[in-house]
């Protein structure tokens, strides 16, 4: 007797450029249609450059309900594939696969719980996406950067829940790495903690929360380099 | 079976659990089509290489075995497939010693492919149908245990890993159809079964998650047993845990480490801290003692300090593996570890991984002594020159004189002496029944 056969969903797809972005000389953001792509707040998705091998993987920049899909890029100097993306056009093709993915809470607990987004450089993309899915949830952004024009979309956040930590200039909230500014936090016990950046200030965050007696499964991690 | 049919089949598997489980399903094809199953020097008029990956090593025994297979039978349709075959498509297609090369997800056709080869048509691989669960289950073998494939891609993207690009997108098996394929391998006669594919922890089919479908197979009535292919260790809680009590449930679990570093880890990519790991390890070995852990290590992963690899040293002797397959980091090509500074010199990879193996045989002797004096049910694998060898509940390799116990059945064996070294090292025992 045969088994059971069913389609297997091709996940594979090209997105036209609809914008770039700039928001600083190094950072700028990749708008594509968000046509029929669905996703959950906090999620990634694989990007490719029509007939270039490599692809990357990028936080969701844009909320759920948005009408474009959005991603975060910083141009890394001399590298491979994000000095190419930053070349494109309107019209120039890119290829997407997802969303994947664990990172983000379910929308009964964006409504109800409280929240500590900490974030360096770009890796404020899915606290953006998160933030722009759920208005009203309860959060603190704690974002560290170089330098205060890092601060991506800084408007878009209320001043009294967002925490500028910039080690290179004082014009932050806080002069200084976001760490520095952490050891000093105090929080609620029910507080659930999201880190997404490098993993040098997440292993660090970790140790912090660790230390003020918070548990790890209150911990949740999106690790870029 | 097809009795005209006077073909011969040639297979050769690389890599892991699932690579095995697919090339056991495309044996069972081309068996019940007729064909004869031969092996490389048994003038085959197909070989088929299912290849691996995995690391830099894979792809170069992958390479070797394909280069062998063609020079030894040059008249034979050479197929490859497996993780290789996406990675490196265009450039296999290329050779002139490949006939076909077959993505992963159209592998279950490979039968199809070789048949239309053989009465004449042009078929190109990739007009294949795109089925990644398309296997039928495993009639002939030469393992007395099946695996069952639950679920197949990966959607973690650690960072030093292949695999989300050359198995796609996690994607599960719908739970009926695990089922029925779990009771027709046991109607074929297997005694165990194999729960495996690339991410099971992940398996979600609807609101069924791993433990539900788990729980769903123990139910099936029969005397069987089920094992677990190595598993990532995150998202278990204390179900889990109590599925073990049911005794069809073997007591181990290959539960994937990688380092014992918080760091590492976290460049890894990985989803769970070495905290986490030791709650979990902890949480089966209040309940289940002498509960069979093993793991895989990697050593050298770009930034791997001597204080981050010492941690890991640490772990292993913490968590007390019974084995640890050890793998030297080694890069592959779109993934971001490839983009990670401090990569480590292999004269340091070496060493590292020869001290984690040396750990590994000293852990695998404790574990292995601790079951002298005791008893396990060894499931019989094969019988040669009177000596029966299989693995206990606890996947402890056993030998004893058969006498007149026969392949394919369970046997209460008490362990009595420890013997054989390294890779070979088994316990040998005496019938209890």
């Amino acid at each position: 007797m045969s088994l059971i056969k069913h389609d297997i969903k091709i996940d594979e797809s090209f997105y036209k450029v609809d914008e770039i972005r700039q928001l600083t000389d190094e950072t700028f953001s990749l708008k594509l249609p968000k046509a029929r792509f669905a996703f959950k707040a906090g999620q990634h998705i694989s990007l490719g450059i029509k007939g270039d091998y490599q692809s990357r993987e990028y936080s969701i920049y844009s909320g759920v309900n948005d009408n474009n899909l959005e991603v975060l890029v910083k141009e890394v100097e001399k590298g491979y594939f994000t000095p190419k993306l930053r070349k494109l056009k309107a019209g120039d093709l890119v290829e997407i696969h997802g969303p994947f993915g664990k990172f983000g809470m379910e929308p009964k607990d964006a409504e109800t719980g409280k929240f500590v987004f900490i974030a360096s450089g770009t890796g404020i993309a899915p606290f953006r996406s998160i933030f722009r899915t759920y208005p009203e949830i309860d959060y603190t952004l704690i974002h560290g950067v170089r330098y205060s024009t890092e601060a991506y979309d800084r408007n878009e956040y209320a001043s009294d829940r967002y925490v500028l930590c910039s080690s290179r200039d004082q014009k932050g909230t806080f002069q200084g790495r976001l760490t520095g500014y952490l050891k000093n936090c105090t929080f609620t016990p029910e507080t659930q903690f999201y880190l997404c950046g490098n993993s040098d200030m997440i292993f660090d965050a970790l140790e912090i929360l660790k230390d003020k007696g918070f548990e790890r499964d209150q911990i949740h991690c999106e690790v870029y380099f | 079976m097809n009795p005209t049919n006077t073909k011969k089949v040639a297979f050769k598997t690389l890599g892991c659990r699932l690579n095995q489980y697919e090339t056991d399903a495309l044996v069972t094809d081309f068996d019940n089509a007729g064909y004869q199953l031969v092996d490389f020097d048994g003038s085959p008029d197909v070989v088929v290489v299912n290849t691996c990956t995995v690391t830099n090593q894979s792809d170069q025994k992958s390479r070797t075995v394909i280069s062998q297979a063609a020079r030894k039978n040059k008249d034979a349709i050479v197929v490859v497939t497996g993780c290789m075959a996406n990675n490196f498509k265009e450039k296999l297609e290329s050779q002139e010693n490949i006939t076909f090369v077959v993505e992963n997800n159209r592998k279950s056709s490979v039968l199809a492919l070789v048949d239309a080869h053989f009465s004449g048509e042009i078929i190109h691989p990739n007009q294949l149908p795109q089925d990644v669960f398309r296997y039928e289950p495993v009639q002939k073998s030469l393992h007395t245990r099946s695996a069952v494939k639950v679920q197949d891609g990966c959607d973690n993207f650690c960072t030093f890993c292949i695999i989300p690009m050359v198995r796609g997108r996690a994607v599960s098996r719908p739970v009926e159809e695990v089922l029925e394929s779990v009771r027709k391998t046991l109607e074929n006669g297997f005694k165990e079964i194999v729960i495996t594919g690339v991410n099971i922890g992940r398996y979600e089919d609807g609101e069924a998650h791993f433990e539900d479908l788990l729980e769903k197979i123990l139910e099936i009535p029969g005397d069987f047993r089920v094992r677990i292919s190595s598993l990532e260790p995150d998202g278990f809680g204390d179900r889990f845990v109590e599925l073990f009590a049911n005794p069809k449930l073997m007591p181990h679990l290959h539960l994937c480490l990688q380092s014992g570093s918080e760091k590492t880890l976290l460049r890894m990519r990985r989803m769970y801290d070495v905290e986490q790991f030791r709650k979990t390890i902890n949480q089966f070995r209040s309940v289940f003692p002498d509960f069979n852990f093993t793991t895989d290590i990697i050593v050298g992963f770009p930034g791997e300090t001597e204080e981050e690899f010492q941690q890991t040293i640490d772990a292993v002797k913490e968590f007390n593996f019974s084995h640890v397959h050890t793998f030297k980091y080694s890069v592959r090509r779109g993934t971001r570890a490839e983009r990670l500074e401090n990569h480590i010199p292999e004269k340091v990879k070496n060493a590292r991984s020869l001290q984690i193996r040396e750990l590994s045989e000293e852990n695998k002797l404790n574990y292995f002594t601790s079951f002298i004096g005791q008893t396990q049910d060894v499931l019989i694998e094969k019988i040669s020159q009177g000596i029966a060898n299989g693995y206990g509940q606890n996947y402890v390799p056993v030998r004893f004189k058969a006498s007149k116990a026969e392949k394919n059945t369970v046997h209460s064996i008490r362990l009595t002496e420890i013997r054989g070294i390294g890779e070979n090292m088994y316990v040998f025992g005496e019938l209890n029944d």
